[in-house]
């Protein structure tokens, strides 16, 4: 551990400026932040609150039981990221629909998903697509390869997700983003900038130790100043123009489109659709899905977590009714979520 | 070397049962006390007896760095050397499914008289069954084993106190990820061997050396952070582990890093957690460093009597973390 470091740390640990509220927008972050014991030193002035950065959290009921449907009720092989078999739905979760028959197969990658719709040729296979710009290239590419061997048993259910709505809409939350390492793999840093000039501060955040620490040293440092910041403090991954191949290929697949985000409501233009040229592997398209209003369990509040408005311990249900093994919201199921989070590693439960 | 399948007339008791047994089975595992009858017939040394019996499902059936005969093996005679005990014999079950190859089987067999040869330990008796296709999946092994408990020593779980030094005897989750990769569902390439290894040899030499061990444990399904939460519990006691102590190998750590796992919860197979009592630590360390597959002995952390139940990790940063309680397998079929 080398000197820049501790200090850095002794600097955080030491902080008693202003209350500071910093939104760990990614979900990994609130996991890393537990797991190497950074919350833990926190002075109380620094109060970190978990954003909307789950993929899987954010998805709302409704997706759940177009899936459902998709699986139950068209009978098609339903492929997915293995968090999300066990989200509640409305009426049970892909687990219970697995559990009475369906075909519900876990993948690593959309590009598993389109080679197991290729070794399958009798299934009709559909690839819940969720995910922020780190996923979403994957899935285009599966789609552009299917199209390419003329595959017609394989198909997207959309619910792909871009962030720069979503800061937006949760500007006032926070005094400071940490903003997401991978997602600005992609993006690159135009939108912080873009944000900064709206008088939004932020900071991008790699995931160890040391990256995470310097990272809330920055915006300790930085706040004093008491003007809007943003600082690179991933640079070793992240740089200003991000991946414009990747976005290429999303924006050659997919165009914008509003989008429904557990917690926050339709965000206008925060979501991703496929294009119509690529319309034959749209699931909702090809298999004639209803919209469907999902019922979540009355008493959860991951909307609440998502926006950082509470801790997962105040929600009522949180350990008690709602545990990893019988997860009642998306937030306790992921592995990025908030509520699995504390329920894992928060001492004081 | 046997070619082709195993068949179902391989299990019925006739004559390729009978070339099988003779072939394959004596071929690598005879001793003076291998025997073709009903039961095997040993004298009984005076003492303390220790027994234990393990079943061996591992997919992959082979994998970098061992097999499951291998495995089978170490397994019990781990078992056995937890408690303190000279592994003396053992017995073999295997089950085979209908079609399974003869040469990977012979390989299989190989490994495990090979592994017994180094530890010492005769298996005197076996059996063997074939399943239809399908019905199990490829060599199933169960293995039972009886070791002498030394003189003078009793090692158990309920054992740490506060203050006793923790020691792995290697670095961790080698064979959880080895297995992780051979299957290669996650298509990711890096040089990871398993653990698997006997360690009663460094396990003699600990007791010689500190014969008031208060615990050893084999780091198997759940890995050292599993077992250090059962630890605590028999003990009544809480632990505290220094991050930058514990041994991880550098591929295992990063495929760990590339897919969210933590090594002290992937499976060990030739690994143990050992617990002396304060002040033994050297003794200790000196004892097992001096034995091949001990030679990476570590002392990670200590006993302590102030947050009964839970494994703390004082982390490089300088902070306290909560190691989390372990929730089940991570992978299921990894021994």
């Amino acid at each position: 551990m080398n000197d820049s470091v501790k200090r850095a740390a002794e600097l955080v640990r030491s902080y008693d400026g202003r209350q500071l509220r910093v939104m760990e927008v990614c979900g990994t972050h609130t996991h890393e932040n537990f797991r190497l014991g950074i919350r833990g030193m926190l002075p109380d002035r620094i109060r970190l609150i978990s954003g909307p950065g789950c993929p899987v959290c954010v998805t709302p009921v409704g997706y759940i039981d177009q899936a459902m449907f998709l699986a139950r009720e068209r009978g098609c092989t339903v492929c997915t990221f293995g968090d999300l078999i066990r989200v509640p739905g409305t009426d049970g979760s892909l687990a219970t629909a697995r559990a009475e028959g369906a075909k519900v197969q876990m993948v690593y990658s959309p590009i598993d998903a389109e080679d197991y719709a290729g070794t399958h040729p009798d299934e009709q296979v559909v690839f819940l697509s969720v995910g922020f710009e780190t996923t979403t290239p994957a899935s285009c590419i599966a789609v552009r390869k299917a199209r390419e061997r003329g595959m017609t048993n394989f198909s997207l259910l959309t619910a792909n997700k871009t962030m720069d709505n979503a800061y937006r809409a949760l500007k006032g939350s926070a005094d400071a983003f940490l903003y997401p390492g991978h997602v600005s793999t992609m993006t690159g840093t135009a939108i912080y900038r873009e944000l900064l000039a709206e008088g939004v501060s932020g900071v991008v955040a790699g995931f160890t130790a040391p990256e995470l620490v310097c990272a809330l040293a920055v915006i300790v440092k930085m706040s004093e100043k008491g003007e809007p910041f943003f600082v690179n403090c991933y640079p070793r991954v992240v740089t200003d123009e991000g991946s414009p191949s990747a976005r290429r290929i999303v924006s050659e697949t997919m165009e914008p489109a509003d989008s429904e985000w557990r917690g926050l409501g339709v965000i206008e233009g925060s979501g991703l659709k496929l294009r119509d040229e690529f319309s034959d592997f749209d699931a909702r398209i090809k298999y004639d899905v209803p919209q469907i209003q999902g019922r979540a369990n009355p008493g959860c509040r991951c909307g609440d977590v998502l926006q950082g408005k509470i801790n997962p311990s105040d929600c009522p249900l949180f350990g008690r009714v709602c545990t990893p093994e019988h997860p009642v919201g998306a937030c306790m199921v992921s592995s990025e979520g908030a509520c699995s989070a504390f329920f894992k590693y928060d001492s004081s439960r | 070397m046997q070619q082709g399948y195993v068949t179902l007339a391989h299990g019925a008791g006739g004559r390729q049962s009978a070339r099988l047994i003779h072939d394959v089975f004596r071929g690598y595992l005879d001793n003076p006390h291998f025997t073709e009858d009903d039961a095997a017939v040993m004298e009984v040394p005076a003492g303390r007896i220790a027994m234990s019996t393990d079943g061996f499902i591992v997919s992959p059936a082979e994998f970098p760095g061992g097999n499951v005969g291998k495995l089978s093996v170490c397994g019990t005679v781990n078992d056995l050397s937890c408690m303190g005990a000279r592994p003396l014999y053992l017995t073999c079950s295997y089950v085979l499914e209908e079609g399974f190859s003869l040469e990977t089987l012979d390989r299989i067999v190989a490994a495990m008289g090979k592994t017994a040869r180094e530890v010492g330990v005769e298996v005197v008796a076996g059996d063997t069954k074939v399943a239809g296709k399908g019905q199990v999946d490829g060599c199933f092994i169960t293995t039972a084993g009886v070791g002498r408990v030394l003189d003078g020593v009793a090692p158990a779980g309920d054992k740490a106190a506060p203050g006793d030094a923790v020691i792995v005897t290697g670095d961790i989750g080698r064979h959880g990820c080895a297995i992780l990769l051979a299957r290669n569902d996650f298509r990711i390439a890096a040089d990871v061997t398993s653990d698997c290894a006997p360690l009663w040899e460094g396990v003699e030499r600990l007791l010689t050396a500190v014969p008031d061990t208060h615990v050893i444990r084999d780091a198997t399904r759940g890995g050292v952070g599993t077992v250090l939460y059962e630890l605590c519990d028999e003990s009544g006691v809480g632990i505290r582990l220094d991050q930058e102590d514990i041994p991880v190998d550098d591929a295992v750590a990063g495929v760990c890093g590339m897919l969210g796992l933590d090594p002290l919860y992937l499976a060990c197979e030739g690994r143990m957690v050992v617990i002396v009592p304060q002040g033994e630590e050297d003794a200790a360390l000196e004892a097992l460093r001096s034995s091949e597959n001990t030679a990476g002995a570590t002392l990670i952390g200590r006993v302590t009597g102030t947050h009964p139940g839970k494994v703390v990790i004082h982390t490089a940063i300088g902070s306290e973390a909560i190691l989390p309680e372990p929730t089940g397998e991570l992978l299921p079929r990894i021994c």
